[in-house]
């Protein structure tokens, strides 16, 4: 059996069509020349025309193989020879469980076709072999080949996407330590055109890739949903948008009960409001009805539900920041009067508090004095009168409003700075300085929000960041994160505890924790109040199941040697390529040469004759 | 100075006009017998001249040699007792050279007969012409005084080169012009049908003249030119051949070989000489070949 190891150059057999065409056009082209002779000539065609015939062809066909031999000896022609075993290799086989491998494809998930795939490939492993399996996620499972096969037997779905193209690279790693001459990876995916979107290099390895052949099937998908905004005062709303090729039924939950139903039309972002009677922190989804693709038929969310963070303005705050307080207490996001105070840093008496530079530089020496006194790690400098750009950092929502429409300047800043590593977060820089940072109860600005200091209180980004700031970042009922199952995030200052779906406790140490790799609602408990809350979903460029075609793949997989077939005996056929198959570019090439000899020893007698 | 006979036709026939070249020539060929131009070797004994190195040893008095001690050559009076009639054939064919630095056909063979009618009119022979391409174009009668050989050069101007070849005709009138056992020289490129052709010279052999053919054949047309894909195109009847010359090359000259053979058989069947001339052939050649033959049948 032969393969070809560059395919795309057999294109150019098409070349061989060029000596055919010559044989056949030849007696149609040529000059006109006079010669008396030509009843020898007449003569000569008359009573030699089959011999002549006959080397005709001879020498058309020993140039069209000629031209076969040369292409298919482009295309790195390896021959298999069966029964000759193969030589000690390193293989990895990755196995992509992410999500989109649990659709539907036929009569059964696309995952069991693959954990198939990767049965065969095992059972061709020697015991000179050396062997892993790395899934989606990274997990490499090896120590011979009984584990491997256990391992192929108990991988399960991830509930996300994972990252194929980086277990893949981590897979030809593993095989590059080896020590073993002949390293091969076998690439096992659904070819989910969104997971390998970008190229990965791989090096110097081969790589034997299996894609299923057929097209994805169709799927529908909740691939956003939140509460908008994420603390109900106690009215709020739930976003959500789904991926449908038509109009798909919905259902939105909150705390088990359905909030709504209805129908979304394609690409629609729905927003259903409400205000329910819960208060606290509570966990909702918007589900859709079954299909292919089960995981990313609910999405979660997470609200908080409960009174307005309630705030007091310090005079000397300015009036821009009162004028601002007083619209979100118009709009029921905050209230007047409460322990949250809006304050000049050197006015302040205790915290939670957004802290304000003083609009008098003389005043910086007791505004330190007030941030020493409150533990609070930053300090300001002095003063520079310098216009600076602020840019936003980080992914929170307190940024995000910053980093929104026309860019902030600053024409008067304190530049911030540590008094503790790692004290706090970042907010936003100006000038190359942390300009806004956030701490336990604390949000601290190097500059009062005055317009004579800064742009931002007459920017229209200005209220929402004011509303985040107080309800996320100050208020005592902390923050609702999006991760990924399986993710490690950030401990909220205070939490002890992890609540998992079942109502369970999980104690946390360290300063982060590794949620479970289930999609869902995760809450942080502190003693028995719950003080945030995590919300775990799959990517959304997971519900898009559309495949990339075997060359495509092929084109982004920057290795020595990789092929990607969609055929079950093909691909087993490639895979342990060390010692069976045997390259006969060479050979071609010298039939080739033996060809074109025969070709000219034919031609060549003929003229020699005529000499 | 060269010989003229042994000199490149082509080269030759540029330094004069035909007579000029044709006297160059049979002086040259006379020259190279080692013999006097103006002494023949008939039966009539005229005289003993020393020998001189090249002489026929056959014409070596033993007798006095034994005598004497040395060696001395008998030489005889010339008679005129033939009368030749060369046939040129000067169809379109026959006016065709396969390269620029070769003579036509028609003109070699027309430097040829000038040649060869002086030859023999030198040895006072009787010497006639007739042309033909599809008619009988001129017919000199055969003489042999020596002004008669400027009417035979004359004559080789006459118009000729039609699209077609009629032999036999020619053959009878110049059989017609000899009325007693002659010699009739054929000059042709032979490219015409052989069995008309053959029948005329076998009756002219059975009335006892003596018969030659000279088949005068351009080099290109032994060896097909070196062209890739061409309609050949006969000049005379316009037929045409499409052929690719790399893989007839072969065939063809194998055919011509045979053509050449058959022409050879069949001609020396009827006790007729045949010689093939190449128009790149010293006129040496083929004036040896005929006068060869003429002496035999002196």
């Amino acid at each position: 059996m032969i393969a070809f190891l560059s395919p795309l150059y057999l294109l150019a057999a098409a070349a061989a069509a060029v000596p055919l065409l010559i044989h056949l056009l030849r007696r149609r082209i040529g000059t006109r020349v006079d010669f008396p002779a030509v009843r020898y000539l007449a003569r000569a065609e008359r009573e030699h025309s089959r011999k002549l015939r006959l080397r005709n062809l001879l020498l058309m066909l020993l140039r069209v193989a000629a031209v076969l031999a040369v292409v298919m000896a482009a295309g790195r022609p390896v021959l298999r020879v069966e029964g000759s075993g193969h030589a000690p290799t390193a293989v990895a086989i990755v196995f992509d469980n992410s999500l989109s491998t649990t659709a539907i494809d036929g009569d059964r998930p696309v995952l069991e076709r693959l954990r198939d795939r990767a049965r065969s490939v095992a059972r061709l492993s020697g015991t000179d072999d050396r062997i892993w399996v790395v899934t989606a996620d990274g997990t490499v499972y090896g120590g011979g080949r009984a584990a491997v096969f256990d391992a192929i037997e108990r991988v399960e779905p991830l509930a996300f996407a994972g990252d194929p193209p980086r277990a893949l690279a981590a897979a030809a790693a593993l095989v590059g330590q080896s020590g073993l001459p002949e390293r091969e990876v076998i690439l096992l995916t659904d070819g989910q055109a969104t997971t390998w979107a970008e190229p990965v290099t791989l090096g110097d390895v081969r790589i034997r890739a299996w894609i299923p052949g057929d097209s994805a099937p169709s799927n529908r998908g909740v691939v956003a949903a939140a509460a908008v905004p994420p603390r109900w005062t106690p009215r709020g709303a739930v976003r959500a948008r789904m991926l449908t090729r038509d109009s798909a039924t919905y259902r939105i939950t909150m705390d088990g009960r359905t909030l709504a139903r209805g129908t979304a039309a394609r690409d629609e972002e729905i927003t259903v409001r409400a205000a329910p009677p819960e208060r606290g922190w509570t966990a909702g989804a918007v589900e859709l009805e079954p299909d292919e693709m089960l995981g990313d038929n609910v999405r979660y969310y997470a609200a908080w539900i409960g009174a307005a963070p309630s705030v007091t303005v310090h005079p000397a705050a300015g009036e821009f920041v009162r004028t601002a307080v007083e619209a979100l207490a118009e709009a029921e996001r905050i209230a007047i009067g409460g322990p949250i105070q809006i304050v000049p840093a050197d006015e302040a008496a205790r915290l939670p508090a957004l802290l304000l530079a003083p609009r008098d530089p003389v005043r910086i020496g007791a505004a330190n004095r007030t941030l020493e006194r409150l533990n609070v790690p930053w300090r300001f400098g002095a003063a520079r009168r310098d216009t600076a750009s602020v840019i936003a950092s980080g992914d929170s929502a307190e940024t995000g409003a910053l980093g929104s429409g026309e860019r902030i300047r600053v024409a008067l800043r304190y530049p911030l700075s540590s008094t503790a590593p790692a004290s706090a977060e970042t907010l936003a820089t100006a000038g190359g300085s942390p300009w806004i940072v956030r701490g336990d109860g604390y949000v601290l600005v190097g500059s009062p929000l005055v317009p004579e200091a800064t742009t931002l209180p007459i920017r229209a980004a200005f209220v929402p960041w004011l509303a985040e700031v107080v309800s996320r970042a100050l208020a005592s009922e902390g923050d609702v994160l999006a991760a990924l199952p399986g993710d490690r995030v950030s401990r909220p200052a205070g939490a002890d505890a992890l609540e998992l779906s079942d109502g369970t406790r999980s104690p946390i140490s360290g300063d982060s924790v590794t949620i479970p790799r289930r999609a869902g609602v995760y809450f942080f408990l502190r003693g028995e109040e719950r003080v945030g809350a995590v919300v775990a979903n799959p990517e959304p460029g997971e519900s898009e199941l559309g495949r990339l075609d075997p060359g495509s793949l092929r084109a982004r997989l920057r290795a020595r040697d990789a092929l990607v077939e969609t055929d079950v005996r093909e691909h087993l056929g490639q895979v342990f390529d060390s010692a069976p198959r045997r390259a006969i570019g060479m050979p071609l090439l010298v039939l080739a040469i033996a060809l074109l000899l025969a070709e000219s020893a034919i031609a060549g007698t003929r003229r020699t004759g005529t000499a | 100075m060269a010989r003229p006979d042994l000199l490149d036709p082509a080269t030759l026939a540029s330094l004069g006009g035909i007579e000029i070249v044709a006297r160059w020539i049979v002086d040259g060929f006379l020259t190279g017998l080692h013999r006097s131009p103006r002494k023949g070797f008939s039966v009539e004994f005229a005289e003993h001249r020393p020998y001189q190195s090249g002489d026929d040893l056959r014409y070596i008095d033993w007798k006095i040699a034994a005598r004497l001690d040395r060696w001395v050559v008998k030489q005889y009076e010339e008679e005129t007792n033939l009368r030749a009639t060369i046939v040129l054939d000067v169809s379109r064919s026959m006016d065709w050279s396969g390269a620029p630095t070769r003579l036509t056909k028609l003109a070699y063979a027309e430097r040829l007969c000038a040649a060869l009618a002086l030859l023999f009119l030198r040895q006072h022979d009787a010497v006639g012409l007739i042309r033909f391409d599809d008619r009988v174009r001129t017919s000199v009668p055969p003489r042999s005084r020596s002004r008669h050989w400027r009417r035979l050069v004359a004559a080789l101007d006459d118009p000729g080169a039609a699209r077609a070849t009629h032999a036999p005709e020619a053959l009878e009138a110049a059989g017609r012009l000899i009325s007693r056992r002659g010699m009739i020289v054929l000059v042709s490129d032979l490219l015409l049908d052989p069995e008309p052709v053959l029948a005329v010279l076998r009756g002219m052999r059975r009335a006892g003249h003596q018969v030659t053919v000279l088949h005068v054949m351009d080099p290109a047309e032994r060896e097909l030119p070196q062209a890739a894909d061409a309609i050949f195109v006969d000049p005379e009847s316009g037929d045409e051949i499409p052929a690719t010359v790399a893989d007839v090359r072969a065939a063809y000259r194998a055919t011509v070989a045979e053509a050449i053979a058959e022409w050879r058989t069949a001609l020396t069947s009827i006790g007729a000489a045949y010689e093939v001339v190449e128009t790149d052939a010293p006129f040496g050649v083929p004036l040896r070949r005929a006068f060869a033959l003429r002496q035999r049948l002196a």
